[in-house]
């Protein structure tokens, strides 16, 4: 499903390069839920974010779902990320001056899908996430935790199959932090594959398996 | 919600930062606008005023030759005779009318009131070539009276206003040189700023025999000609030069033997000139109107770096470029029209309100020239394009801009 081969993103600027990743070679299943960890600078983010297809690879072969990734353009990647994978960030990224039913309903706005299903499917994330009476109010009025549940409703939209959370916990209290991770879970359940970012051996004890990474490259 | 009303509810919350260069928009529209309505009143007044004298009009006056012609010396004097009229009209197809024109100044009386005003003897078609038109109630010559050689006048208002007061002069005698007339008609009102022996408020037309028996000069002092179109002036010009030459025996060249005031070509170079001030005027509100759209730019150029982690999100979660283009294209449109909307309905009733002002008509009707501006198609297809190029200009670079961020630099920015 998330095929990586040899991957290798160098980063210059100026006359400096920075190598990020080095050669890293990836295999994740489809339905499996993956932790990515490593010190800060090790490439956890970079390597995320080519999964991700918001960054790619310097050299290397990335093949998701049997496409070669490297030949897409900019608005068929920005396909791929609308239907086939779902972020979660560490600080939300929720647009600041939309509601949390807007922000939900968005990515299916740029998927072109009709009121009808849109109304339908922001209602059943909502009720899924217990915030449907919290619809109306913009990011700011809500805790961290509904924050960070609104996100995952809005990664959900589409129903991709692929969710990528970085650092889903990090920003959270330690009960609001459980919450999102039995919601994760859940979500891995159903079928979806997850691959998710920490630092938290006790976050990362949710998953299946652990890819860590150390300078660029997997050491275990 | 679509995505345009996503747009829109985004928009609303930022939409005091416009209110600045909304104001740069519709102060630049109303500039635009109304400089183009004084440009395009000027325009028509001047023809408006041109019109006051004739449309169309040439006028040909006798002269001095300046060169010798078949053993002829110069500095002969050609005088125009009234059988000139049919000569030059039986020889000329491109002539539509003709008249003859003797005029002089003149004791006129009536009322117990005694003024002296410039006379004329002219035929019913002199009317409608130099644009006399009666006041409710009166006419003026036709060809009747012309051919009867009835004793009837046709006056100006102002020769009506010192004669008779307020009251219709139309009916009432008049005594010109001792001789009884009646008044058949009174000018009405108009704008005129070309003529010869003062305005036509001034003068007194008499049917052309009868006028003789007042002044028995034979010569006469002008013949009036329209063309059938304005384009065959310069040829009629020049035919009427040489069957006059062939007549009097001079060189058709000679430019003292005749002389000629050819309207149409002056009508020309004073509309040229009018259209230079228009477009004069127009582009200084082009520049106003540019002043506000560089603003429109600024603002949302601000508003792309503003919104750089909104713009790397969205692009996270699936926009496409066209999208974030369509966003900023749609917010400058939105900009634009807010400020050229008010902008557009302030210069209309300022030009409305304008045009209530009175004209004096005593002035030659001067103030005409300040006091109609006007609107026409002209200047809202100019305006239109004018504000369409700023629009899209203003708005495409940012989008741009804008569109190309990169998704996780984006996310990174704070």
């Amino acid at each position: 499903m998330i095929e990586l081969q040899d991957i290798t993103k160098v980063y210059r600027t100026g006359s400096q390069s920075l190598e990020a990743l080095r050669g890293i070679s990836v295999k994740i299943g489809k339905g499996e839920f993956i932790s990515i960890m490593g010190p800060s600078g090790s490439g956890k983010s970079t390597l995320m974010n080519i999964i991700g297809c918001l960054d790619t690879p310097t050299a290397g072969e990335y093949v998701l779902d049997s496409d070669k990734v490297a030949g897409l353009t900019f608005d068929q990647l920005a396909a791929v990320r609308n239907r086939k994978i779902g972020f979660v960030f560490q600080n939300f990224n929720l647009l600041p001056y939309a509601t949390a039913w807007e922000n939900i309903e968005l990515p299916m706005l740029f998927d072109g899908k009709n009121g009808r299903r849109r109304r339908e499917r922001v209602t059943e994330l909502l009720n899924a996430v217990g915030l449907y009476e919290w619809r109306g109010h913009r990011p700011s009025e809500l805790s961290g935790g509904q924050q960070q549940r609104i996100a995952l409703a809005r990664a959900l939209a589409n129903d991709p199959p692929i969710l990528l959370a970085d650092e889903p916990t990090g920003n959270l209290d330690s009960k609001s932090g459980e919450e999102i991770m039995a919601i994760l879970t859940d979500l891995w359940r159903e079928g979806r594959t997850i691959v998710m970012v920490t630092h938290n051996d006790h976050i990362a004890a949710h998953s299946e398996r652990t890819i860590r990474l150390f300078d660029g490259q997997v050491v275990a | 919600m679509t995505l345009p009303r996503f747009f829109w509810s985004e928009y609303r919350k930022r939409r005091k930062r416009a209110a600045l260069i909304t104001f740069a928009l519709f102060w630049g529209t109303l500039s635009i606008l109304l400089l183009m309505a004084f440009g395009q009143g000027m325009t028509t007044q001047f023809q408006v005023s041109f019109s006051g004298l004739g449309q169309t009009l040439i006028m040909v006056y006798g002269g001095q030759t300046s060169l010798p012609f078949e053993g002829l010396p110069k500095g002969r004097p050609i005088s125009l005779y009234p059988e000139d009229v049919d000569y030059l009209k039986d020889r000329v197809p491109e002539i539509l009318r003709i008249a003859p024109e003797s005029y002089n100044f003149l004791q006129v009386s009536a009322n117990g009131k005694e003024i002296n005003r410039t006379v004329h003897g002219t035929t019913a078609e002199f009317g409608l070539m130099r644009t006399q038109v009666p006041r409710m109630g009166g006419r003026f010559l036709n060809a009747a009276d012309v051919a009867q050689g009835r004793k009837v006048a046709f006056i100006g208002w102002k020769v009506a206003a010192d004669l008779f007061g307020s009251a219709d002069p139309v009916g009432k005698p008049i005594v010109i040189n001792r001789i009884p007339f009646t008044v058949i008609g009174v000018l009405q009102k108009k704008i005129q700023d070309s003529m010869y022996n003062g305005p036509d408020a001034e003068q007194v037309y008499l049917p052309f025999h009868a006028y003789q028996q007042i002044d028995n000069r034979r010569r006469i002092n002008q013949i009036h000609i329209q063309p059938r179109e304005a384009s065959q002036s310069k040829i009629v010009e020049a035919r009427v030069r040489t069957l006059l030459g062939r007549k009097y025996r001079f060189v058709p060249d000679d430019r003292y033997a005749t002389s000629f005031w050819n309207t149409i070509e002056d009508a020309k170079q004073g509309q040229a000139i009018f259209k230079g001030i228009e477009i004069f005027l127009g582009l200084i509100g082009a520049l106003t109107l540019l002043i506000g759209a560089v603003g429109v730019t600024n603002l949302m150029y601000a508003v792309a770096k503003e919104r750089t982690k909104e713009i790397g999100v969205k692009l996270a979660i699936g926009a496409r470029r066209r999208v974030i283009i369509q966003q900023f294209f749609l917010e400058t449109v939105f900009v634009f029209a807010k400020g050229t909307f008010w902008g557009f309905i302030t210069a209309f009733n300022v030009v409305h309100i304008i045009r209530l002002a009175p004209i004096n008509y005593d002035s030659f009707g001067i103030e005409a020239y300040l006091l109609r501006p006007e609107f026409s198609l002209q200047i809202f297809v100019a305006y239109t394009a004018i504000l369409g190029v700023l629009c899209f200009l203003s708005g495409i670079f940012p989008a741009l801009r804008a569109s190309r961020a990169n998704p996780i630099e984006s996310l990174r920015y704070e």
